[in-house]
């Protein structure tokens, strides 16, 4: 393909700094493919226009969506964790509930399974010069199941309500030092401005369905979500039966392409066996959700389809930096050291997962910086610094841990290789409940232990890893890392807006994080999903969220 | 038996009311708060608090629990903390669903177990009793998840002859029920079959060598009438001991069998409000359970009182 100078100036001519900085990244070779439209989609640029970039680059269109041959009107059946009391979308992070109101609701765009933004309700969206003020621009004609229009009234209000503290709201823990009440203005019926506490290059991931609690809801809403399961959806409520299951129907009211499905049926399960139980049996076409150690049997076979999405969530280690042994970051890169991180992800998570650099910067960002060295196991190297920190002889600490997926399993991998070292670590593990508590220091042990394992869900972009989790005043800073050169450097990430800038912070974050070692994140896990072979169309995120819009029987 | 009826029933309410403080209180050294159980562990602190505000549950515990008894008493079980609904919407369907349950796994292994001792005993030192035995011990020492997953594999998933749910269509009749229930009772039936057997063999074998048989045999009285009136009828008391203290684990234990076979019991109810420290909803649901204790046991008395008269003329002691 040879590049078209001429149409590439005209693309490039009514485009900002920073989407002209990105073309520049693209052209010449810096950005590859999938950054350019990841990093492309965050500044609101859409894919057509980006296939149109690529095109006059040279490079030849974005790759399309292979259709499969769906017949439409089918019923899908899906197996998926019950929702852990009442549906609210304010208030509820569980799983079930997560996977049932987006069912009937939206976002303003949508993080799919390539970490690409995509319009939903917004068509657009546009940074001002410093990422403090986004503005989205909403779509027109969009109806909620009620029969109202969807307005910017709405959105703010649905926006407000997530951001009040008197809410309870769940994604309060998201919008927190962000956005607050009162931040979110009407331009008019379809122009809504978010102002921000401060510069942030990733907002739009966070009013996307990678915040799941930002689905738009009527501004007259009061909490009554299991009564009027009111959204913009393509599919509306049928019936739900608490710790049954619920069923869906077609909208044919619906903005865009009608749903395939005439109707979908959600089945409620407490425990993974007894899903996979009901998929072999013919009762459930899709487990939603598949953990890799526990659905070992599905994984290689052939009556079923793995619908494998690479993901940012991690079962992270801590270490406590300001008591016991692991004071010392040479102790702390010890333990780093001693992990095989390969075995962890071909033997633990059977080839679905990616090794970790003891980061938050999972490969997957656009932002990750690729040049700085992954982190390998080497026994000799790690015994020296154990030698070194005056651990000679070795040493004694605790890890505490939650019985949740495969973390007990990991906690022992870990155990046996840093016995390697000379480290005797002694297992705590514990009901999940109780490992968070009340999830306040002094009141958990996620929070209070030495070394402990906690299970992070997937996150578009890694701003609340490195805030929360790592920053000096995080709220989950299990590790109690203070280090402020760290939070510095956290903050110029988290406002830089363009893919060089974010990169160049991010590969300072990740060498400082190698270096004092904080936190141990070995891998990555992918989502995984099983599909019985001849359903197709199915749409998972790693957020656990399931789009069926274009699902069916091929 | 009017005086030993009043008198197990005051001390069943003593006993109910010691078990809502003991709920109550030991239940507050679960970790964590409803705000954090309904919010999760990654909600803000701030959001949490207010939650918590909302519901009551930051008020001291002898406030909260004045508060729960004063309404019981007078007939409203309260609201759930993490469903806002009724507690009564949850209880009792899932009381009605665990007694079906119960009660179908009753049916069959009563009568199966029963039928085993007394073949075991009259069989004794036999091949077949110790088939009986060994064989019943053997089911009772499988856990209910390994048995229930091997029946589903082989009845719902090779044979494909049962649903591998519980959770029947609504409208479904007595009939139908009974046929989604069949898979979930099987686990039940192995754990209760052997301690069942056991106990009438046991029983069977000190009856049928004592004086009272030995005199029936040499009055001439047939052999099945032996049996029937005379062995069985005192072999099968601490039977039914046995039988009626399985009934709170039938009644409320069955989380493991409810979370295989999808099936809305009182055990997975109880589970979750445990975990989410929903104690209007924990509360009700022991109190039903140790209702329904309350009364098995007094039944099992009664029973007793009915095979053994000597029970009846001490007056009920």
């Amino acid at each position: 393909m040879t590049r078209n100078a001429n149409l590439l100036d005209d693309l490039r001519f009514s485009l900002t700094p920073v989407e002209n900085h990105l073309i520049d990244g693209y052209a010449d070779g810096r950005v590859n493919r999938r950054d350019f439209l990841r990093h492309g989609s965050l500044l609101g640029l859409s894919l057509p226009f980006l296939g149109q970039v690529a095109l006059a680059a040279g490079f030849g269109a974005a790759p399309s969506v292979a259709q499969a041959n769906v017949q439409p009107g089918a019923t899908i059946r899906v197996a998926g964790p019950a929702p852990e009391g009442a549906i609210d979308p304010v208030l509820s992070g569980n799983y079930g509930a997560i996977l049932m109101f987006q069912q009937v609701g939206e976002f303003l765009c949508v993080d799919g399974p390539d970490l690409l933004l995509k319009p939903s309700l917004a068509t657009s969206w546009k940074p001002n010069q410093d990422g403090t003020v986004w503005t989205f621009t909403l779509r027109k004609g969009v109806k909620f199941h009620s029969g109202g229009e969807m307005k910017a009234d709405d959105v703010v209000a649905t926006m407000d309500r997530l951001a009040d503290p008197k809410n309870s709201s769940n994604a309060l823990s998201v919008f927190k030092g962000i956005l607050q009440k009162g931040g979110i203005r009407k331009v008019d019926d379809y122009t809504v401005e978010f102002h921000l506490d401060g510069p942030n290059g990733n907002f739009p991931y966070l009013v996307s369905s990678d915040n799941y609690n930002t689905i738009i809801l009527p501004a007259s809403y009061s909490g009554d979500f299991e009564t009027t399961w009111d959204g913009t959806g393509s599919f509306r409520i049928e019936k739900f039966a608490r710790n049954v299951g619920a069923s869906f129907v077609r909208n044919d009211d619906y903005w865009g392409p009608k749903a395939l499905p005439a109707k979908t049926e959600f089945t409620f399960f407490q425990d993974i066996q007894p899903q996979i139980l009901a998929l072999q049996a013919g009762q459930v076409d899709i487990i939603n959700t598949l953990p890799a150690l526990a659905g070992v049997a599905l994984l290689s076979d052939p009556s079923f389809d793995i619908i494998s999405i690479k993901s940012t969530a991690n079962q992270a280690v801590h270490m406590h930096c300001q008591t016991g042994p692991f004071q010392d970051a040479r102790v702390r890169q010890a333990v780093a050291l001693s992990l095989d991180r390969e075995k962890l992800v071909k033997g633990l998570m059977k080839g679905r997962a990616v090794a970790g650099n003891d980061s938050p910067f999972a490969s997957i960002y656009p932002s990750t910086d690729p040049s700085v060295p992954q982190r390998k196991q080497d026994i000799q190297k790690a015994k020296e610094l154990l030698k070194a920190a005056g651990f000679e002889k070795g040493l004694q600490a605790t890890l505490t841990a939650p019985q949740a997926l495969e973390i007990p399993a990991f906690a022992q991998l870990i155990q046996s290789w840093v016995k390697e070292i000379g480290l005797d670590l002694k297992l705590n593990i514990m009901d999940r409940g109780a490992f968070f508590g009340d999830a306040v220091p002094g009141k958990s042990p996620w929070l209070d232990a030495e070394m402990g394992i906690a299970d992070w869900g997937h996150r578009g972009v890694p701003n609340v890893f490195l805030t929360a989790l790592l920053t000096s005043t995080g709220p989950w800073n299990a590790a109690k890392f203070q280090n402020k050169e760290y939070d510095t450097l956290a903050k110029s990430y988290i406002a830089s807006f363009d893919l060089d800038t974010q990169r160049e912070n991010a590969g300072k974050i990740q060498r400082l994080l190698l270096q004092e070692t904080p936190m141990l994140f070995s891998y990555f896990f992918d989502h995984l999903t099983a599909v019985k072979k001849g359903v197709v169309g199915v749409q998972p995120t790693a957020m656990g969220q399931l789009f069926l819009h274009g699902a069916g029987i091929s | 038996m009017s005086s030993f009826l009043a008198r197990r029933f005051a001390y069943s309410l003593v006993t109910l009311f010691v078990l809502t403080l003991l709920v109550f209180f030991l239940g507050q050294v679960l970790p964590g708060n409803v705000g954090r159980a309904i919010l999760g562990p990654f909600a803000d602190q701030k959001a949490v608090e207010v939650l918590n505000h909302q519901l009551g549950v930051d008020r001291p515990l002898l406030v909260q629990y004045g508060a729960w008894i004063g309404r019981f008493l007078q007939g409203d079980m309260g609201q759930s903390y993490i469903y806002r609904a009724p507690v009564a919407d949850f209880v009792i369907p899932a009381l009605g669903h665990s007694l079906k349950l119960a009660a179908v796994a009753f049916l069959v292994v009563v009568p199966l177990g029963i039928a085993g001792g007394v073949v075991a005993a009259l069989n004794i030192n036999r091949p077949t009793d110790r088939i009986i035995s060994l064989g019943g011990l053997s089911a009772a020492a499988i856990p209910e998840f390994v048995s229930g997953i091997v029946m589903v594999l082989i009845f719902g998933v090779w044979l494909r002859w049962l649903p591998i749910s519980a959770a029947w269509p609504d409208g479904a009749g007595a009939l139908t029920q009974l046929y989604y229930l069949i898979l979930p009772a099987m686990p039940l039936v192995f754990v209760l079959f052997g301690y069942i057997a056991r106990m009438t063999r046991a029983g069977m074998i000190e009856a049928l060598d004592s004086d009272y048989t030995r005199t029936a045999v040499l009055k001439g009285l047939p052999w099945r009438q032996v049996i029937w009136r005379h062995v069985l009828r005192n072999a099968l008391l601490p039977t039914i001991t046995v039988v009626a203290s399985q009934t709170g684990y039938l009644i409320g234990g069955l989380l493991v069998v409810e979370t295989l076979f999808r099936y809305q019991g009182l055990g997975s109810l109880i589970y979750n409000a445990a975990k989410g420290k929903d104690f209007p909803m924990l509360e009700a649901s022991v109190l039903i359970i140790g209702l329904t204790y309350a009364v098995a046991t007094l039944i099992a008395d009664l029973l007793y009182s009915w095979l053994n008269p000597r029970i009846r003329m001490d007056g009920g002691q």
